[in-house]
């Protein structure tokens, strides 16, 4: 098992690698941000000072070289816009990505699964296939036309929950947080609701497809014949079988929802790092898409590890097959 | 407290309903498109930084509601030689730590902008200040490197920071974090800093020792709000009291909504067509997209027959659906060296089609015309519209219109041939924008850093030379008003309409003249009632 995991810590290096020069190089072909950021206005000698100061006239290799070697000592450098050191302004805005996504994802899950696993028990169920039906909404109505229908009834409306924004936040264990408070909670629900929405339709999805198939096994049929309850097939044996795929789709929804909450945060106005990155972009703050692109990176690096880890525990024949 | 908050959210668990965290009368809460990069005045030269700074920190000279300059720590000013101007210091004015605003600070803030100033440069607006002399605590001497007429235009963007707050915080590694901590975000201006974080609210406590008096609210608060419906949602939701840059479209529902009022400004922006003027360009074809053998934007007469197929009352009415006001030259109504001489542009696209067939193009030709989608209200659908009117005089016409992050880094490698951006004359003058656009590019001179098109008249870098020389005002507005028509007849630049800003409150909740620089300073801002 160390083996694997110290494989797959070469690899992710690797990974980081690649990803540095794909993304330094696809940055820099968008463009000089100098273009975007120096005013207009700006007379000759003052825009080739302010190039030279930000190191933007060197050679794209010797930028590279330079990036590579600030980040050896884990500098990422200062933002463009914001004159504060790349990780400070990451690390800053991602309690409240954090509490948005986990309140999503969890949130999609505890609903979703056991939703998913009724309709696939009970297929021909009236309750399953009103699930089935509005799981379809779920899929094909775009998120920022729910985020503006969500603020449009809740908000104005219905004056019940506030149009955006995040509540106050209480330092805990020395990060911000807004989910103690209710009036926190009270700006985290839309928001979360519009995030987990799409989460929600997949888990059920997942789930019942997966309910339905091992329904037929002859796991059950065993059990049944065992005279174990029916809960008690739901719970031990049909949960944990189809638990593998909704594991993986767990992990991977949760480090794309980490890093690309774009639109419900641009909608609710929530403070996170997607809204940073979009806003990064649009501005060419290069040490911003920089650093984020590859802490994405490494974020699902790491996830896929902990998931490979997690089917190992879920699974035993998978971590036979890799001692073998 | 609690118990209120409890009582508050059973209020919404019951499905009864309580208007979200409404706003007393002593707090005004706006929710603004735009923030500010950084608490330091002088990182950044956006239209929406220096909005935010001139809460905390005041400028040496201050720009009125329609840009004409006015005393602000600055009481008066006069030009004492070519190179020296004297500018005399108000006297009494207080820091918000109560020490007293001197020459010192003046000093210190002008020679600390080279040192912190970010990409969005704010070099460009004391870059002929040479030195700086203290004649006495409320008096100093700037010298220049030549005769620069506009040093009073530049320096409202000169914002003054306590040489003594901020002296340990003056590098480019501590600025950002020793203002952001507040520990330097020590101004004049008539709020103090409370709390700021990026993309995040700016919190503001009214100071009372404010020179011009006191505020008329307590407590500020600017909500950063960039997406347009949401921004719109929290206003009808009671979250926010006041909104900036309101849609065209969300403007003409509003226009019909007794709960609102809202207020419209004529904007600083322009929206500029620009024809590159090189022998050979890149993005014009034949109807076949082959290349042509010589650039037809160098014909006057393509030009005009360009100029005369675009229907400027059609773009204001349909395009920006009322939000604009047509426009014949490069800077809005009544700007210094503004020219009234300028003849009215009106469409007549006929006349346009046999302007394009004298000049040897009778079936026309095709182009690329490139914008910007994502700068400024209305520009994607402008470019649209534009692109449809070129093609009624047989200009086939490839609408490009993109995010500024790719249009403005490829324009200045000009690789376009016929492109248009806004141009906001901010300092409310003429070098501004034609020293930029308008001169041929001559690094040395500083002059044409924004002509990407290679326009080049000698006679109006004459003249616009003769201008930046010029100290006496009337004959300085004569010089760059003949400049201005000479420009305009050439028609390498053509211009389109004025923007028009928009901003929205709840019915009488408040009262606001708007600003021609789009800013929304609270401390002009009255209650209603």
């Amino acid at each position: 098992m160390s083996g694997y995991i110290i494989q797959r810590c070469l690899q992710a290096v690797v990974v980081m690698f690649a990803m540095s020069v794909i993304v330094f190089v696809g940055v820099y072909a968008i463009g000089n941000p100098m273009d975007v950021l120096i005013p207009l206005d700006a007379p000759q000698d003052v825009r080739a000072l302010i190039i030279a100061r930000f190191g933007l006239d060197l050679p794209l290799w010797k930028q590279y070289l330079v990036f590579l070697g600030n980040v050896a000592q884990g500098d990422f450098g200062r933002s463009f816009v914001y004159a504060i050191p790349v990780l400070d302004l990451i690390v800053s805005r991602l309690p409240a990505t954090l509490e948005l996504t986990l309140a999503a994802v969890i949130g999609a899950a505890a609903i979703g699964v056991p939703l998913g696993i009724w309709a696939g028990y009970r297929p021909d169920a009236l309750s399953s296939k009103t699930i089935m039906g509005v799981s379809i909404l779920g899929f094909s109505v775009p998120t920022f036309w729910v985020g503006l229908i969500l603020i449009l009834t809740f908000a104005v409306w219905l004056g019940w929950l506030p149009a955006g924004g995040r509540g106050p936040v209480d330092v805990v264990l020395g990060v911000e947080w807004s989910i103690f408070s209710l009036e926190g909670l009270s700006h985290l629900l839309l928001p979360a609701v519009n995030l987990a929405l799409f989460k929600l339709a997949m888990m059920i999805r997942l789930a019942r497809a997966g309910t339905r198939e091992v329904m037929l096994t002859d796991t059950i049929k065993f059990a049944r014949a065992a005279g174990l309850s029916e809960g008690t097939i739901v719970r031990h044996h049909v949960l944990k079988l189809i638990a593998v795929p909704i594991v993986t789709v767990f992990g991977l929804e949760l480090g794309s929802t980490l890093a690309f909450a774009v639109v419900t945060e641009t909608i609710f106005s929530w403070p996170g790092v997607g809204k940073l990155i979009i806003d990064s972009i649009t501005s060419l703050d290069r040490p911003v898409m920089v650093a984020y692109l590859i802490l994405v990176a490494l974020l699902f690096v790491t996830i896929n590890l902990l998931i490979d880890l997690a089917y190992a525990v879920l699974d035993p024949r998978v971590a036979r097959s890799r001692a073998a | 407290m609690k118990f209120a908050k409890l009582l508050q959210v059973s209020a919404v668990a019951l499905g009864l309903g309580v208007a979200a965290a409404g706003a007393s009368a002593q707090t005004l809460t706006v929710g603004v498109r735009g923030g500010p990069e950084s608490m330091d005045p002088h990182y950044s030269a956006l239209g929406v930084h220096a909005d935010a700074m001139k809460h905390v920190f005041d400028t040496l000279v201050w720009s009125g509601d329609d840009l004409q300059i006015e005393p602000g720590l600055a009481e008066s000013w006069k030009p004492l030689d070519d190179t020296t101007w004297e500018f005399k210091l108000r006297k009494g004015v207080k820091f918000h730590d109560g020490s007293n605003f001197t020459a010192e600070d003046v000093k210190f803030s002008i020679e600390r902008i080279p040192v912190v100033t970010g990409p969005t440069t704010l070099l460009i607006y004391v870059r002929r200040v040479k030195e700086v002399v203290i004649i006495d605590p409320h008096t100093v001497h700037l010298k220049t490197d030549g005769p620069a007429a506009t040093l009073p235009n530049d320096f409202v963007r000169l914002f003054i920071v306590s040489h003594k707050a901020a002296a340990d915080f003056s590098t480019k590694e501590t600025a950002a974090g020793g203002f952001n901590s507040g520990k330097a975000a020590i101004g004049t201006g008539p709020y103090k800093f409370v709390s700021w974080e990026p993309k995040g609210d700016l919190v503001l406590e009214r100071f009372d020792g404010y020179w011009r008096g006191k505020g008329p609210w307590a407590k500020v608060v600017r909500k950063e709000m960039p997406n347009d419906s949401s921004r719109l949602a929290a206003l009808k939701a009671g979250q926010v009291d006041l909104i900036n840059y309101v849609s065209s479209a969300d403007w003409q529902a509003l226009k019909r909504d007794p709960k609102t009022d809202t207020f419209l400004a004529d904007s600083v922006y322009v929206m500029n067509l620009q024809l590159d003027q090189r022998e050979s360009t890149p993005k014009v074809y034949d109807l076949d997209g082959k290349p042509l053998a010589k650039n037809p934007l160098r014909d006057p007469k393509v030009r005009e027959a360009l100029d005369l197929a675009i229907d400027r009352p059609t773009m204001v009415e349909v395009v920006l659906e009322g939000l604009g006001t047509p426009n014949n030259q490069l800077m809005p109504k009544g700007f210094f060296g503004w020219s009234a001489k300028v003849p009215a542009r009106s469409p007549d696209p006929r006349r346009g089609k046999a302007l394009l067939a004298e000049a040897g193009y009778p079936n026309g030709f095709m182009m690329d015309l490139y914008c910007t989608s994502d700068r400024l209200p209305g520009d994607g659908a402008i470019c649209q519209g534009l692109g449809q009117m070129f093609a009624q005089i047989g200009v086939k016409t490839n609408v490009n219109a993109i995010s500024r992050s790719v249009y403005f880094p490829a324009q200045a490698k000009k690789e376009y041939s016929i492109f248009m951006n806004g141009w906001g004359t901010l300092t409310g003058e003429a070098s501004y924008t034609l020293g930029s656009m308008a001169h041929s590019p001559n690094a040395e001179l500083k002059l044409g850093a924004f002509n990407r098109i290679e326009y080049s008249n000698p006679k109006v870098d004459e003249l616009l030379q003769a201008a930046g020389r010029e100290l006496d005002a009337p004959k300085r507005k004569a010089l760059y008003e003949q400049a201005m028509d000479l420009i305009m007849a050439d028609r390498a630049y053509i211009s389109i309409v004025t923007l028009q800003t928009v901003w929205a409150s709840d019915k009488g909740k408040l009262k606001m003249t708007p600003r021609t620089d789009e800013d929304t300073l609270a401390f002009f801002i009255t209650p209603g009632k």
